[in-house]
């Protein structure tokens, strides 16, 4: 697509410039085209999406708005908005802290046998969700957590890409940092709390992000571990209101734009710190 | 199995709740809100009504919630191919909801599972809900071992819609004038073929018939041609025969030979219909709101045209169903929420459907219902799936079969043959499984 | 890994309260949970059945391989694999690429318009292209129409998976361009300084210097990608539901509808070992080219 021949500091005035800007403008333009598309076809009535006759619509309208907001027992969609925040937020801390504590331990401090786990923990990087979907939907049944946001949250704090992540970061701390601070009279837990998570800021925002839009966008844990509607969450909601009989393409697209634009303006406003936070992981290894 | 402990904890929430307001001051008890004995009680109603009969189940529940104000109906429905898993595996956690909705297709599966509570003993009650006025074998569908395991609110028999512009363009009308759908095999041919144009640069190509669900378009035409399913102890599968072999090929002709309708490898064929390029489809009466949306379309509804040599159609139930174990005032709230919508049925089938009470289906209301009393017209001839525990994998395999015939994948003789092999190999399977120790 | 310094042995275990939190939870949520499915892989456990669990050694392994709908499902799942992962890492190389080249601001904006449709939830997704692919109302027909084609995107056998796969190449081909961008935003200036004077430029650069200094994250990119491409689910649950006959019905689901279905729990099981070992394989033979080369 691109292979033309570059400079190294890209000139603006030069032609191979502004070809591979027109190119990327257009590739950039395709991809956000089809959210734009949600937002305005929400506005259409369903007999007008079932017959297609041009992007805009003849008659723009909020109907589909209105009944969705109109009746939160029919479409609980706030509920589900709440409930996505709760799970994701949740999910994010525990996270959070329990990895960076497992990760600080394993990387700065002399434990016995520590090599051993380690492996353990990483050779579980290989592992594929869904070999744990049944046993661990039977677990949770035993402990009667099913149908409940423990079912979502807890068994999220066992993922190993957290330890693996922050182990790797906490690694390239000098020692003499956590000398000065061992010196000053700090405990272990307090040279984890004020010199290693301090300088982890990165790596642990960026954990954070991947592990709350990773439980955001989960769609297999709460469709098999929930089964109250008003206790589902936004992915699952709209999913399962989507009916295989009929065509209400319009509610539908409607429920998406107000699923979809908090997460939008979250993004927009974030998105260097996002971006950046992804990129971080990928150079990371 | 644990179904029936869930009682305990639903008890214990209003007693603690009981026990707490005893234990603070007379003077704010009296202030507060809740008197201890009117607590309303919670029935929680499961369904999987997502469309617009959704909103019209949810318009009774809020009515009868007004005028009962000592129970909460909560309801709750997802998608129907979703809702069973949901509704077995709330069961398997004892979370079974204390009402829900299953089609008649789900019973014997619940039922083998001890989900549901019998309603005999409430239909012999002084409180009762008048069966007599059931169809026959619409309550007959119920029956298993000796007792029914849900009242029947409605019956939907599949239908023919028909594209009345589309007819009187044809010229395919009565004497009167007015279009005519067709009756028999020979009627229903021609009227397809009529109805059947090539697309030109001008004009949509048109087609005559289109098959929608595949599930329930060919087990009309397999029921029609006098198949059998089955053994009648279910003990094994004969899908695979001459007769079931004669009504696929009819349909698999309707495409390839006749060419009267589309391959479903190239159409979707509901959307089709609703948008004036099919002449006919058979449908259950569900979809008739989904039709009343797209308002450019004249549609008529009919029975469905004898194909073959047995008068029979595709149909369902929605009947409504009791947890097992369910006592007290849960059950006598349930109970009486019930009687409430089979008695207003009749509002139920303004959203598309048709009451399964017949004297509600004599009032004139009903008969102002133009599709609806078409429709109703087949209720004796309603063939329900199969009574099976293993219903959804039978589903499956029938489906499979069909959808690779229809599409010319493999010849009917073939796909019924597998079908059937897998069938049987499901039925040992579920035989080992249901013989208890 | 640094040796440990002076520090007495005394205070050793109790540097365990650290990682405990996140033992007691790896051990209940993903090591027994490992172990457990491991065993009821060899068991007969139905939950509509009356009949308690019984062992059976490897019948769950010998019924899956003599089952077609096993086959037909890793067949559609290695389907999409080969048509992801491809088009993914090339489309993700030349987005990555164009971006690198262009200044600041644009850059920025077009990096973000390139990421946006990975916030996007499934769900939302799958609606949108399930409107996309529609063969009567569609956007895509409505326009090739007057070209006077229309392709059955989801209704054909051959090509259901290839619409997948395209879906899927827009949903989640940002965060592969962002991480190969973020790969050449660290190749040191000094490097193409150096080609540039050699007089290597265009093609020839790329293939003799950016290509190799982006190999590590080029294969790190891969190897997620197509572990991920193995679990596909989500597309397919909601825009096809595995058809038409099955053929976009991918492995997860095939372990989903029969855990969940038909709650065949011991079945279930081993096919999701089956899955684990495929996957593990490909891995493997990754990480052997990978070191080779």
């Amino acid at each position: 697509m691109s292979a033309s021949p570059l400079p190294t500091k890209p000139n603006s005035r030069h032609l191979a410039y502004r070809i591979n800007a027109v190119v990327m403008i257009v590739a950039g333009l395709l991809f956000a085209a089809p959210i734009l598309l949600i937002l305005i076809t929400a506005f259409k009535p369903d007999s007008e999406i079932v017959k297609f006759a041009g992007i805009l619509p003849h008659k723009a309208t909020l109907h589909n708005f209105q009944e969705i907001l109109g009746s939160p027992e029919e479409i609980p969609i706030f509920r589900w908005f709440g409930n996505s925040v709760l799970i994701s937020s949740l999910v994010t801390l525990l996270v959070l802290t329990v990895d960076s504590l497992a990760a600080y331990g394993l990387a700065r401090l002399n434990l016995p046998g520590k090599k051993w786990v380690f492996g353990l923990i990483v050779a579980t990087l290989m592992v594929p969700g869904q070999i744990l979907l049944v046993p661990v939907y039977l677990i949770l049944n035993k402990l009667g957590w099913l149908d409940t946001p423990l079912a979502l949250i807890v068994p999220a704090g066992a993922g190993a890409f957290g330890v693996f992540l922050l182990h790797q970061f906490f690694l390239t701390i000098p020692r003499e940092l956590e000398e000065a601070a061992a010196l000053d009279g700090c405990s272990k837990f307090g040279i984890y709390r004020h010199v290693a998570l301090p300088i982890s800021a990165p790596a642990l925002a960026t954990l954070g992000i991947f592990t709350f839009v990773g439980s955001w966008n989960d769609f297999m844990g709460p469709l098999v571990f929930l089964d109250s509607v008003d206790k589902y969450t936004l992915p699952v909601g709209i999913a399962l209101f989507q009916t295989s009989y009929y065509a209400e393409y319009g509610l539908t697209l409607a429920a998406s734009v107000l699923c979809t634009l908090p997460v939008l303006i979250a993004f927009l406003l974030f998105q260097r710190h996002i971006i950046q936070g992804i990129a971080l992981t990928g150079s990371k290894e | 199995m644990p179904i029936d402990e869930t009682v305990p904890s639903n008890i214990s929430r209003p007693i603690t709740r009981r026990a707490l307001l005893a234990a603070v001051p007379a003077a704010l008890a009296a202030g507060g809100c809740h008197s201890t004995g009117s607590n309303p009680v919670t029935v929680r109603y499961w369904n999987g009504f997502t469309g617009p009969d959704g909103r019209t189940m949810l318009r009774l529940v809020k009515r009868f919630n007004e005028r009962n104000p000592d129970v909460n109906i909560l309801m709750q429905r997802m998608d129907w191919s979703t809702y069973y898993n949901k509704l077995f595996v709330a069961g398997q956690g004892g979370r079974t909801p204390e009402m829900f909705v299953l089609q008649t297709l789900a019973i014997p599966r619940f039922a083998r599972a001890r989900f549901i509570r019998p309603i005999d003993d409430l239909v012999a009650s002084p409180q009762t809900v008048d069966v007599s006025d059931l169809d026959a074998n619409v309550w007959e569908a119920l029956h298993i071992n000796g007792q029914h395991f849900g009242l029947p609110l409605d019956v939907w028999p599949m239908g023919l819609y028909y594209n009345k512009k589309l007819f009187l363009e044809a010229g395919i009308t009565d004497s009167s004038g007015s279009p005519r759908p067709p009756q028999t095999r020979d009627e229903f041919l021609d009227t397809a073929r009529r109805l059947t144009r090539p697309e030109t640069p001008h004009r949509p190509g048109q087609w005559g018939y289109t098959f929608t669900y595949f599930e329930s378009n060919l087990y009309t035409v397999l029921r029609q041609f006098g198949g059998e399913f089955f053994t009648p102890d279910s003990s094994r599968c004969i899908l695979s025969s001459p007769q079931n072999e004669e009504a696929l090929q009819f349909c698999v002709d309707l495409i390839s030979k006749y060419h009267v309708a589309p391959s479903p490898q190239n159409f979707d064929s509901w959307i089709g219909f609703r948008q004036g390029k099919v002449g006919m489809a058979f449908e259950g009466i569900y979809m008739l709101a989904d039709l009343q949306k797209q308002k450019d379309l004249e549609f008529g509804g009919a029975p469905v045209p004898l194909l073959g040599t047995h008068a029979a159609v595709w149909g369902g139930s929605h009947n409504l169903c009791l947890r097992a174990g369910l006592s007290g005032r849960e059950l006598e709230a349930a109970w009486r929420f019930m009687r409430y919508l089979s008695d207003n049925s009749l509002d139920w089938a303004e959203g598309g459907q048709v009451p399964v009470r017949r004297s509600l289906r004599n009032t004139t209301r009903f008969k102002g219902m133009e599709v609806q009393s078409q429709f109703a017209r087949e209720i004796p001839i309603v063939n329900y799936l199969p009574r099976l525990p293993f219903i959804f994998e039978f589903q499956t395999e029938f489906t499979t079969a069909i959808e690779k015939a229809l599409r010319g994948t493999e010849t009917p003789r073939v796909a019924l043959a597998t079908a059937q092999a897998r069938l049987n190999k499901i039925i040992e399977r579920d035989r080992e499984a249901s013989v208890a120790s | 890994m640094t040796t440990a310094t002076s520090k007495t042995r005394s205070g050793a275990w109790s540097g365990y309260l650290f990682v405990l939190p996140y033992l007691l939870l790896f051990t209940v949520f993903l090591l027994a949970p490992l172990a457990y499915g491991f065993s009821l892989s060899f068991y007969r456990r139905e939950l509509l059945s009356v009949v308690p669990p019984k062992l059976i050694g490897l019948a769950n392994y010998s019924e899956a391989l003599h089952d077609p709908y096993f086959w037909k499902a890793l067949w559609a799942t290695l389907r999409f694999v080969a048509l992801c992962v491809p088009f993914t890492m090339l489309t993700a190389l030349s987005l990555a690429l164009g971006l690198n080249g262009l200044k600041g601001r644009l850059q920025t904006v077009l990096r973000a318009a390139v990421f946006v449709p990975t916030v996007l939830t499934i769900s939302v997704a799958g609606i949108l292209w399930r409107w996309f692919y529609n063969g009567e109302f569609g956007l895509f027909n409505a326009y090739l129409h007057y070209i006077n084609i229309k392709p059955p995107w989801l209704t054909s056998t051959g090509m259901a998976m290839v619409s997948i796969a395209l879906m899927t190449l827009w949903w989640t081909v940002g965060g592969p361009t962002v991480v190969l961008l973020a790969g050449l935003h660290n190749i040191p200036p000094q490097y193409m300084e150096a080609a540039e004077m050699d007089g290597a430029v265009g093609y020839r650069r790329f293939r003799y210097i950016t290509l190799p200094l982006l190999k590590p994250v080029l294969l790190f990119v891969m190897v997620l990608n197509i572990i991920g491409s193995f679990q596909v689910f989500g597309q397919t649950f909601m825009i096809t539901r595995g058809g038409p006959e099955m053929s976009t019905r991918s492995l997860v689901q095939y372990i989903y509808e029969t855990a969940f279905n038909n709650y065949r729990m011991g079945y279930a099981s081993a096919l999701s070992w089956l899955l684990f070992l495929v996957i593990a394989t490909f891995s493997a033979a990754q990480f052997r080219l990978m070191r080779e080369r």
